[in-house]
């Protein structure tokens, strides 16, 4: 895989990048007691800290990731080796997924320790929503980076995507409490049917509908990126 | 062998601007063509998509004989690229960088025989940030020469050089052009294209002007022959005056007009002072062009 010698690259820059540090891996524990305070049961602490992973580590880090290479003129660059544009992005992208899926874990085990909740029943539904949700923000984080023109901006520009899914999607506060027909629309964010595939790995719950939510989203942000990345700065 | 074929390439951007109209050269293997033109003359938007970044409006465009934008996986691993603008990621060190792009590549040499190559070894734990704009240039020419290419292509090599880096990249260009690596050169430095280039090629306004060997294109440009004579005087030759008093004769046979001025004023006692007489040079072709076509 030629795109991990891109992705080497970018987890040394990870490690040297203090605000990604902090947003990635401090973050999370500051908002860790919030969610054990509105429910102390083990299975919405983990699902919440795993969507949290996904926003943070993954969705708003590579908004800034892909806007950074690109004003630098780094994708630029890389785009005139051998690389495929697949490749590109998926090399920029690597530190970021690693850092998510490594924090993931230590979710699954340090909450299974702390609260005691049992091991997922379905675990394959939990590696799918996983997976689906590292896919679909990558996408989106590539496609948020075409309308951000500096890497401040991208504080602005990650909102309505971050505001949405945190408070949208079941996170801090169960749906349930919502309005029906505002919930009903809310089941259609990108987080939402990642965190329903998380719930169904520890217990029963739909999984059709959000199977297909999910690659719906997956199939606009291929379509998006396709359509409106782009590679070097606007002049 | 011709390791670039460029036939009627039009580039039209998405506002409908055509920055390059019908352009058309070749390139031989182991050959350094220069495309050089004023700002906006179409030059990048040429080599990039010979490059291929992007695909031609019109025209077709073949590099080892693919399509370099169709056929990107056959054509790249036997291109280097150096961008007119390309970065590295600020807080990457220069070895980090090399060796970063050196994993992209089918067949990279060692990163230190690049670095070396660009006489970039003692930087090599300096962080990108922290080179001059001359270093940077050198890192780029060395990530374009990691992979062994064939192709070499170079928009702009030694802006931001030093005289002195700029004679050493001169001198690793034609080292490489000995070893039998074809070179597609853009410049606006004259002199540059003037020492290196086997042929050149004069863009304005997307539009190829001439095309030739250095002295093709210079012949068809007259001498000049300039003085100041002494007011008053009337010249044996037809010359335009400048109101510093200054006078150019321009001349398609140099030796016999300045023959005949200099048996003149001779015979009249006239003193031609700062006297200067030249062949036409690629400055002045160019510069001549660049006039006939505004």
């Amino acid at each position: 895989m030629r795109a991990v010698a891109v992705g080497q690259a970018e987890l040394k820059l990870f490690w040297r990048n203090r605000t990604a540090l902090f947003n990635s891996l401090l973050l999370p524990l500051l908002l860790a007691p919030v969610l054990y305070s509105v429910d102390a049961d083990g299975v919405p602490l983990v699902v919440g800290l795993i969507g949290f992973a996904l926003l943070m580590a993954v969705y708003y880090n590579l908004v800034t990731t892909f806007v950074a290479r690109r004003e630098e003129l780094v994708l630029k660059r890389l785009r005139v080796g051998e690389l495929t544009d697949p490749e590109i992005l998926a090399g920029a992208a690597l530190p970021s997924v690693v850092v998510a899926l490594g924090q993931i874990v230590l979710y699954c085990v340090v909450v299974a320790v702390i609260t005691g909740v049992e091991l997922p029943a379905r675990p394959w539904f939990l590696l799918l929503g996983v997976l689906g949700g590292v896919a679909v923000f990558v996408l989106l984080a590539a496609a948020s980076s075409a309308f951000t023109r500096t890497v401040e901006m991208a504080q602005v520009t990650s909102l309505p995507v971050l505001m949405a899914c945190l408070f949208g999607s079941g996170m801090v506060f169960p749906l349930s409490v919502l309005p029906d027909t505002l919930a009903k629309v809310l089941q259609y964010l990108p987080l939402t049917p990642v965190l329903d595939l998380l719930r169904a790995g520890w217990a029963d719950g739909p999984v059709l509908k959000p199977l297909i939510v999910l690659a719906v989203w997956i199939g606009l942000g291929t379509y998006a990126v396709q359509r409106y990345f782009r590679w070097d700065p606007r002049r | 062998m011709t390791a670039i074929e460029v036939r009627g390439l039009t580039r039209r951007y998405s506002g409908g601007f055509e920055a390059v109209r019908g352009v058309s050269f070749e390139v031989e293997r182991g050959e350094m063509f220069a495309l050089l033109g004023t700002n906006g003359a179409g030059k990048t938007s040429t080599v990039e998509v010979v490059e291929g970044l992007s695909r031609p409006a019109e025209g077709t465009v073949r590099v080892l004989g693919h399509d370099p934008f169709a056929e990107r996986s056959s054509v790249r691993p036997r291109m280097g690229v150096m961008l007119q603008e390309g970065g590295f990621p600020p807080d990457l060190t220069v070895s980090e960088a090399a060796r970063m792009w050196a994993g992209t590549l089918t067949s990279p040499r060692p990163v230190e025989e690049a670095l070396t190559l660009v006489d970039l070894v003692h930087r090599a734990s300096v962080r990108v940030k922290q080179l001059s704009g001359g270093e940077r240039r050198r890192l780029d020419l060395a990530l374009a020469l990691l992979g062994k290419p064939e192709v070499l292509f170079l928009d702009e090599p030694t802006t931001g050089l030093d005289p002195e880096s700029r004679r050493n990249t001169w001198e690793l260009i034609r080292s490489l052009l000995r070893d039998g690596v074809t070179v597609l050169l853009t410049t606006h430095y004259l002199e540059e294209a003037q020492a290196l280039a086997d042929r050149l090629a004069i863009m304005h306004r997307g539009r190829i002007v001439a095309q030739g060997t250095v002295s093709e294109v210079v012949d068809a440009y007259p001498s000049r022959i300039s003085f100041v004579p002494p007011a008053g005087v009337s010249l044996p030759v037809v010359a335009d005056a400048e109101p510093s008093g200054r006078v150019t004769v321009r001349t398609n046979d140099l030796q016999s007009t300045l023959h005949e001025l200099l048996v003149w004023a001779h015979h009249n006692g006239v003193e031609l002072s700062g006297l200067d007489a030249r062949s036409a040079s690629l400055e002045e072709a160019f510069l001549a062009i660049a006039e006939e076509a505004a």
